[in-house]
This record gives C-alpha cells, sequence and structure tokens, in this order.
C-alpha cells in the first residue's frame, strides 16, 4: 500500500486512484474550456472586436432619477422638480480643460457675461468621463454654448432637474435641501447605490427620507462617434423615480404660525393630541433652502453659516430651552399621584419662599395669600410650586418629567433631534461631580435651573395631557406614494407609553389649564375665546438667573439677549382636544403678553378653517340623512 | 521544531519555486502596464506595490518552508481560530470602502482577513479527516464538525459582502470532502439538499450580488455594472487577437475602458496585449502548476500532507477557472483574484505562503521516508 505513495489510498487503493484519475480530468475539462474560450474571442471574433476596441464606441452614459415629491397632508406641493441646464465637458479627442474654459469665457465676455471661477478642477481628467463646466446656467447662457457648439469640441448642455421649494423660508427646517454628495458621504456609505455626482438630501425630510425620495439611476450604453456624440443607444435601464413623500404638515397652518412670529427668534410645534400628527412646525429665523440648488455659491455657504441668530438651526426640534411655568403641570401631576397633595391642599404665598438663608421670590411680589392647586395653576403662583418641589424631591420630579416625553429625544421623522436635558442627582454628580443642592429643587419646580426642553417637547406633553394620558411619537410623515399614486407604505400612530398618572388628576390638572384662559386673574386670559374652549399655560424662563437684588433685575431688563424667553402652550378644544400649539419666543418677555398672540392665531385660524369646511359640509350631510330614511325600519 | 537540515535545502522543490515566481513576474510586467497611462505621478506605482508584496509573500514562503508542516497541522485550529478572530474583527470594525467591509487597518497597510481563512480552513479540515479516518466513506452526520469549520467564516464573509471569497471556501470544502469520500446515500441526499437550499441560498444574497447572477445570464440587464465589465473585458480580450497588441499597447487597457484593471480583471489586460499566444502560455503554466501540486499530494508521506496539498492546489485551481472564465465571460462576475497576477497584497502573501506550505510537503517526503 505505501509503494503508492501515501496512506491516502488507506482504505481502497483503486478508489483513491480512481478520484486522482477524475480530478485530473476536471483539471483538464475546466482549463481546454478556457482555451477555447479564449480561441472563440480572440481568433474567430478576433477582427470584429478588435474593431469595436479601435472605434472606442461604447460608452456607459447615467440617466439621473428624478426625485419624488414632498407634499403637505392637503397634498399641496411643497418641494418640486424643475429642468436645470449644466454645461459639462467630455475629454476625447481634447483633453484641455482650462482651453476649453477659455473658449467659453470669451464667448461670454462678449455678451458680458460671466463665467463663474471654477474652485475644483479635476487635476487629471479621464478620457469620457465627464466634467461639470457649470451648472444651472441661463437661457441666454443655454443658448450661445448650443450655437457655438462646432468651435466647443466636447463641450454639451445636459438637462437635469432641480429642486424647487415653493415655500422657501416657511418650510425650510423642516424640508430641508438637497446637494451633490460629498466625499465623506461617499466613504461613509455602505447600503445605498450612490455614485459621484448624485444628488442626496442633505439636511431635514430631504435628508430623513432620502433612500425613498432619491429613485434609482439608470443607465444607457450607448455608441458614440468620434466628438463624442451619441449616435445609437445599445441598451437601456431606464431612471426610476423617487417616491413621494406626503406629510402631516398642513401648510396654512404653518403659514399663519411663520407669519405670526415675524423675525423674532423662536419656534411654534403644532401637534394633533390624538394621533401625535404634527400639524405645523416652524422655526425662525430660516433660511432660503432655494440657494442650495444646483449649489450652493460660496459667499451665499459662509453668510449663513457665520449667521449669529443660526437660522440653519431646527429650534423646533434642536433648541433647547427652559420650560419655565409651562413646567409646573409636570410637578403638579407628580405631587398628585404620589398623594403628597389633593386638590384642596392650601399653601400661603407672601410673594417669598425661604429655604435656609436663600430667598425665592413669587413672579406675584406682593404674594398671591392662600392658593390651592387650581390657583396656583390658574395664577401660576411660584411659592406653591416651591413647596411642591421641596416635598417631591428632584428625582421624583424627573421620574415623571421623562413620562411625559422629555429628557429624550422623541423620534420625530427629522435628523438632529435633541433630548433636552432632565437632570436628577445622578446626572449632577456624575457630569458636573457635585452633590445635588435642595435649592436647585425648588428652582426646578417652577421650571428654571438646569432642565432644558425643546418646543416640540413641549406640545407633545401638552398632548399626553389633552388626550387623556397617552404619548404618541410625534410623526411628520403621512405616508410614501409612488409615482403613480400608490400608496407606498403608511404611517400609523405608535403609543410610545401611557402617563402613570390617573384620569382624574389629569382632569384636575386640564381644569386648571382651562382656568389658566376662562377664568378672571388667569395669565392667558388673552387668549379666552367665546366657545370658552381654550387650555393652555404660560411661561417666561431666565436666560440668566434671577438677580437677588432689584437694581441688577432692573439692569437685566434692558440688555435684549438677556431678556426672558416668552413661552405658551395651549391645546382646544377642552374636553375633545384637536390641536396642540406651544410657542417659545427668545428674548420676548413675558409668555402670556409675547408667546400667546402667536398662539391664538394658530388655534383661530384651526377653528375658522373647521367651521369653513362645517358650513360648506351640511348639504351633503343631510342628503345622507335622507337616504337613510327612506330605507324601511326592520 | 525549525531542524535546518541539510536534505531541507539538497531536496529544495525548485521547480514550483521558479514556476511560481516566473507566474508572479508577468504579473508583476502586467501590472506595470495597467498603471503606465493616467496614474497620478505623486502615489507609489502599484508595480512598485507590488514588488513590496512579492517580496513578503516570499518571507512568508520560507516562513512556511522551514516549519515543519506536521507542526503547523497540529497547531491548525489554533491558527483557524486566529483567522476567525480576524474576521470578527473586519465584521466589528472593520474599514469600509464602497459598500463592502472587508478590510482593517495596521499601520499604514490595509490587509483582508478573509483570505488567510482560505489557508486555515484547509489545515483545519486537514487535520480534522486525518484524525477521523474511517475506511469508508463519510455519512452526512459525520461531516457536521468539518461543514461547521467551513460555514462559520462562510457566513462572516458573506456577511461582508463577498460572495467570491465565501463561494471559494465552499468549492474548497466540497473538494477535500469530494477527496476523503462520501458514502453513495450521502451524496445523494447532499445533492437534494443542495437543490432544495439554492432557492433559500438566493434569498440571503444581497440585491447586487443577485443582480450579478443575472447579469451572468443577460448582460444587458445591468449596462452600468457588472453588465458592462463583461462586455468591455471581452472586447478587451477579443482584440488582443492571435498575437497581442503589444507591451503596453493595449488600447482598452489605456484608455481605462476596462474596471477594475489591476485586480480582479487583470486577466484581460494580460490577454489583449499579449494575445491568444501569451494566454496558452499562462494557462500552461497555471496547468503545470496544478500538476505539479497533485504531485506533490501524491507522494505525501502522510494522510494529512496529502490533504494540505490537495487543498492549497484546489485553491489554485479554482481561483484562477473562476476568475479566467469570468473575465471571459463564461462565468459570472464573482470578486475572485486570479492568483499570483492579481494586484492585491493579502492574496499575493497567503497564496506564497501556502505555496511554501507545498514545498515543505514536497521536501519532507525525503526527510521523513528517512526517518
Amino acid at each position: 500500500m505505501q509503494k503508492i505513495g501515501n496512506r491516502l489510498n488507506g482504505y481502497d487503493p483503486g478508489q483513491f486512484k480512481r478520484k486522482f484519475k477524475l480530478l485530473l480530468v476536471i483539471v483538464a475539462v475546466a482549463l481546454s474550456l478556457l482555451v477555447m474560450r479564449l480561441w472563440y474571442l480572440q481568433v474567430i471574433k478576433g477582427g470584429e472586436l478588435r474593431q469595436r476596441s479601435e472605434n472606442n464606441s461604447v460608452r456607459l452614459r447615467k440617466i439621473k432619477p428624478i426625485r419624488g415629491l414632498i407634499m403637505d397632508g392637503n397634498r399641496r406641493i411643497l418641494a418640486d422638480n424643475q429642468p436645470s441646464f449644466d454645461i459639462v465637458f467630455v475629454p476625447n479627442r481634447t483633453k484641455d480643460v482650462r482651453n476649453v474654459i477659455e473658449k467659453i469665457e470669451e464667448l461670454y465676455t462678449g455678451r458680458s457675461l460671466t463665467f463663474p471661477s471654477l474652485s475644483s478642477l479635476p487635476g487629471r481628467v479621464k478620457p469620457f468621463v465627464p466634467v461639470l463646466l457649470e451648472r444651472n446656467i441661463s437661457m441666454e447662457k443655454l443658448a450661445l454654448v448650443e450655437t457655438h457648439a462646432l468651435d466647443l469640441p466636447g463641450v454639451m448642455t445636459e438637462v437635469t432637474p432641480v429642486r424647487k421649494y415653493l415655500n422657501g423660508e416657511m418650510t425650510a427646517q423642516i424640508i430641508g435641501f438637497t446637494g451633490e454628495v460629498s466625499r465623506e458621504e461617499l466613504d461613509r456609505n455602505t447600503t445605498d447605490k450612490i455614485t459621484t455626482g448624485d444628488i442626496i438630501g442633505k439636511f431635514g425630510i430631504e435628508k430623513f427620507l432620502d433612500s425613498h425620495l432619491r429613485g434609482k439611476s439608470g443607465a444607457e450604453q450607448v455608441e458614440v462617434n468620434v466628438a463624442g456624440k451619441a449616435i445609437r443607444s445599445l441598451g437601456r435601464i431606464p431612471a426610476t423615480t423617487g417616491d413621494n413623500v406626503v406629510l402631516t404638515i398642513d401648510s396654512e397652518l404653518q403659514e399663519t404660525a411663520w407669519s405670526a412670529i415675524g423675525n423674532r427668534g423662536g419656534a411654534v410645534a403644532v401637534l394633533d393630541p390624538r394621533n401625535g400628527a404634527v400639524l405645523a412646525l416652524v422655526s425662525s429665523p430660516s433660511f432660503d433652502p432655494n440657494l442650495f440648488n444646483g449649489g450652493i455659491s460660496g459667499d451665499d455657504w459662509e453668510t449663513l453659516s457665520n449667521d449669529p441668530r443660526y437660522p440653519m438651526e431646527n429650534r423646533s426640534i434642536s433648541g433647547q430651552y427652559p420650560p419655565g411655568s409651562t413646567y409646573k403641570i409636570v410637578v403638579a401631576a407628580a405631587a398628585l399621584e404620589e398623594g403628597l397633595i389633593t386638590p384642596e391642599t392650601n399653601f400661603y404665598c407672601n410673594g417669598t419662599f425661604e429655604l435656609g438663608n436663600r430667598i425665592f421670590r413669587c413672579w406675584q411680589a406682593k404674594g398671591h395669600g392662600h392658593v390651592n392647586l387650581h390657583r396656583a395653576i390658574v395664577e401660576s403662583c411660584d411659592v406653591y410650586f416651591y413647596n411642591l418641589g421641596k416635598l417631591l424631591g428632584v428625582d421624583r420630579i424627573a421620574a415623571y418629567a421623562r413620562a411625559f416625553g422629555l429628557g429624550a429625544p422623541l423620534g420625530i421623522d427629522l435628523p438632529r433631534e435633541k433630548g433636552g436635558l432632565i437632570p436628577t442627582k445622578q446626572w449632577k454628580l456624575s457630569r458636573l461631580r457635585q452633590s445635588w443642592q435642595m435649592g436647585e429643587t425648588i428652582s426646578l419646580a417652577i421650571g428654571q435651573g438646569f432642565n432644558l426642553v425643546t418646543p416640540l417637547q413641549l406640545a407633545n406633553a401638552y398632548a399626553t395631557l389633552a388626550n387623556g394620558g397617552t404619548l404618541y411619537r410625534p410623526r411628520l410623515v403621512k405616508q410614501l406614494e409612488s409615482l403613480d399614486g400608490h400608496v407606498v407604505k403608511v404611517f400609523h400612530p405608535e403609543k410610545q407609553g401611557v402617563l402613570p398618572v390617573r384620569p382624574q388628576n389629569i382632569e384636575i390638572i386640564n381644569r386648571a389649564l382651562w382656568g389658566v384662559v376662562n377664568e378672571k386673574g388667569g395669565t392667558g386670559y388673552i387668549l379666552k375665546r367665546q366657545e370658552q374652549d381654550v387650555c393652555g399655560k404660560t411661561g417666561t424662563a431666565q436666560v440668566i438667573g434671577l438677580p437677588q437684588d432689584e437694581k441688577m433685575r432692573k439692569a437685566k431688563r434692558v440688555s435684549a439677549s438677556f431678556r426672558d424667553h416668552a413661552l405658551f402652550v395651549c391645546y382646544a378644544p377642552y374636553g375633545n382636544p384637536e390641536i396642540v400649539v406651544s410657542v417659545i419666543l427668545e428674548n420676548a418677555g413675558h409668555g402670556g403678553s409675547a408667546a400667546a398672540p402667536v398662539a391664538r392665531k394658530v388655534i383661530d385660524a384651526y377653528f375658522s378653517r373647521k367651521k369653513m369646511m362645517q358650513t360648506e359640509q351640511p348639504a351633503k350631510a343631510q342628503g345622507a340623512v335622507a337616504n337613510f330614511r327612506e330605507t324601511p325600519l326592520p | 521544531m525549525i531542524k535546518l537540515d541539510r536534505r531541507l535545502i539538497l531536496n529544495f522543490d525548485w521547480t514550483l519555486f521558479i514556476l511560481v515566481l516566473i507566474i508572479s513576474g508577468i504579473g508583476l510586467v502586467n501590472i506595470y502596464s495597467t498603471g503606465f497611462s493616467l496614474t497620478d505621478p505623486r502615489q507609489t506605482p502599484l508595480y512598485i506595490k507590488q514588488i513590496q508584496w512579492i517580496l513578503i509573500g516570499i518571507a512568508g514562503m520560507a516562513f512556511a518552508f522551514f516549519i515543519d508542516y506536521r507542526f503547523l497541522s497540529r497547531h491548525a485550529y489554533i491558527l483557524y481560530a486566529i483567522s476567525i478572530i480576524l474576521l470578527l474583527v473586519v465584521y466589528m470594525a472593520g474599514y469600509a470602502t464602497r459598500g463592502s467591509q472587508r478590510w482593517i487597518a495596521i499601520g499604514g497597510f490595509t490587509f483582508q482577513p478573509s483570505e488567510p481563512v482560505k489557508l486555515t480552513i484547509i489545515l483545519a479540515l486537514a487535520k480534522y479527516f486525518d484524525h477521523h479516518q474511517i475506511g469508508r466513506g463519510y455519512h452526512l452526520n459525520e461531516l457536521f464538525i468539518p461543514f461547521l469549520i467551513v460555514i462559520i467564516p462562510f457566513l462572516f464573509i458573506l456577511k461582508q459582502p463577498d460572495l467570491g471569497t465565501g463561494l471559494i471556501l465552499f468549492i474548497l470544502f466540497l473538494s477535500i470532502v469530494f477527496f476523503v469520500g462520501l458514502d453513495w446515500k450521502s451524496l445523494l441526499i447532499a445533492a437534494a439538499g443542495g437543490l432544495i437550499l439554492t432557492p433559500i441560498g438566493w434569498y440571503f444574497l444581497r440585491d447586487y450580488q443577485r443582480e450579478r447572477i443575472l447579469t451572468f445570464f443577460s448582460p444587458e440587464r445591468d449596462p452600468l455594472g457588472s453588465g458592462y465589465h463583461i462586455i468591455q473585458s471581452m472586447i478587451a480580450v477579443g482584440s488582443g487577437g492571435l498575437f497581442g497588441k503589444g507591451f503596453l499597447k493595449g488600447s482598452q487597457t489605456q484608455l481605462k475602458f476596462l474596471p477594475e484593471q489591476q485586480t480582479d480583471f487583470v486577466f484581460s489586460v494580460f490577454a489583449e496585449e499579449w494575445g491568444f499566444l501569451g494566454g496558452i502560455i499562462l494557462l500552461i503554466m497555471f496547468l503545470f502548476l496544478i500538476l505539479w501540486g497533485l504531485k506533490i499530494m501524491t507522494h505525501s508521506k502522510d494522510y494529512i500532507g496529502a490533504l494540505i496539498a490537495l487543498g492549497i492546489t484546489m485553491l489554485i485551481f479554482w481561483e484562477a477557472f473562476i476568475n479566467i472564465g469570468m473575465v471571459l465571460g463564461i462565468l459570472p462576475v464573482v470578486g475572485i483574484p486570479l492568483p499570483f497576477l492579481s494586484y492585491g497584497g493579502s492574496s499575493m502573501v497567503v497564496l506564497m505562503t501556502a505555496v511554501g506550505l507545498l514545498m515543505n510537503i514536497s521536501v519532507r517526503r525525503f526527510i521523513l521516508q528517512s526517518s
């Protein structure tokens, strides 16, 4: 056995030989297959293929897809596409880009047009790989280049679709914008088929739903002549248009909120408390997203990114503000639910609250006298809540705040959402390496101190009260539809949790919030409507701590950037709320006087339109009733 | 462990050594040609880098040659485990380029751990079958552990995703199992199972991988991607004709029509410039290399040596066959490098090391015979 070679054949020398032979046969067959194929390609088809290679005629052309539209809840188009003309240069016979550019510049100067200086010309050009020379050219330039095509070898004009944002600044923060994919984005991307030159979403919904909106590039193999012009198509995959996105946004409310804010800095978030649909999301100041169409110029980008008012920040989801008195509902709910107080529990307010040697002031210097929970919320008595804060302690307040959806991002369909901050003892210890002070809990109870919320979180927290205790994920996207209108995906309401507060306690707070707007002495009395249906809460968030001495307090009111932020949150109608509005105006002073009127405009707009729709509908409704009567009763 | 035996030098397998050097030399000349025009002068030319890789490969070859392969095979499972850990590192913290995560960076180098896995599973499988000789064909249940040895790296590599390397691992497994023997009933069951599993495997493939397979059957499906590769590659090969266009004269190559021309499609560059004649010579050299490997297998003094030699030879054979078949348009486009010709450090170093192991087995038959 050993003679044959080794123990591989330990059990059956015959089988070993057979297998060895079979292996040789497999190798022989495989290699002869390759030889035959080589013979076929190089000798039989050699002449033909050589000719094809000499013509160098087969070229690949990418077909850019059309981006899906973005619409509001009533199918009004917010982001549309329009054609844009670009000048490209395809290096073939001529490879000298600079020379070509000089020729174009010459043409332009004859008509007193200017050619933009190209910041990034590729160091070397590859044959047949198009180089973009100028984007989004005017009709005049287009005509000029087309008529001089013969003098400009390799130069072509290309049509590409670019975005048009119909509402400009008003929806810029939500819709976002697109741009050419950057090198870093290409490297980071591991899943999608993105290649150099593709247009992708860079901000807002455009970025968040980019993979749906973008569509798929097509491709075409074309045979070209010596000048590089396509003469024949050899095969073509059309591009796939991206899906349309239908948002939950109501453009009319968005418009109302946007114009109500004016040029002040701030944000408005409007929600449907029954399902978490976002009806409006405004952030001011804003920017013109159409600047980004076809590539933003260096100067524009410079101005935009260096603006001290940060127009590119979406304040409604990433602006973090102290909640001020709007936070009192959290403290009230915690105290009621923990059984520390009843609705009748009284505290006496003489305008100050003492803890050790520190004095905490009520906003009403002369005090509110004896107050129960209802009055404390209606009149926003600080001393009452200082007492609750002392009873509760920071960690219990934090637990309820989290149940209201504060302190963590809510998961809205937008990039860069912030979570705000709900401090606990542990947080301060690990973050600031300091132990918690009781005085901090006292400030916290009226929404001052470390805690921070976003306008969206504030609206969402009040929505949970309004709907009786369900925490929804705020949704900006209603559904995705294909080009032909088929629904691709529907986004349903998503419950994120239930408020750990009993219905009767929720009702006590809701009742008090109604009082804020509808009872004499309420801080939101300005919002009272004939229908008596609005509930709300004012808030005034200190930008810097309230100075202890009187002189400083006066000085503070003078400087604009130290002035307080004005907050207002409300919902309506009482009993069966359909809309929640939160408003934050930066450095605008008192919530009741500055922020509440903005909320009022939104609420009014919502209900006046609802009324209008109801007056249109009865005709139909009556018809239905009439029909019903005709059917015989069983 | 390392005994510098006089017989080691005396019986050195010069044929194998020189053959591999010639093939690598051809590869080098070819890579020089792909980088001849239009490259960025600031970067180190690829052929210089490839020379570095060949030198490192020869060091690996020496390492694998001097250490007794029975020592290596005793530690086959440890080597296997290390290579799996490297794959795990890729999975967790790998370096991704354009859609797949295959590399890890060590110092200035990037390194592809799926390459050494090819060698370590050969060692691990050889060790397993050497330990479990049963004197008859294996039943399917007796192949569970060997299957596990292959499927673990296979799944990691498929996840990267790298269909080609995964495929090679699987084919290596089948080649070795074929040789150690499968009993008839098991063979039938395995064949039936394979038929059933194919559609399931299809389900697990990435979209682009499916697309490549579909494109193989009709290249016009994807004029942007692999269809374009195949067509341009066939034009390049065919235009070479009988004698080729000559060194540095391949227009498809020089005008960069060929995609991946230093790596997976390197054979089309060779065929364009050296023609049918050059292609035949290269194929004959590969044939010679494979036959030489099989000869080493039959002359090995022990079972495990024979199995290792078989595995390495089969690795070279299948990689060469699948790669060239793909370039010539008779096999689907799956990313498998052409041994010793494709540019790429990991593949070159691993293959050189594998050849060192072959030489090791070749030379030790004399030593083992007399001891």
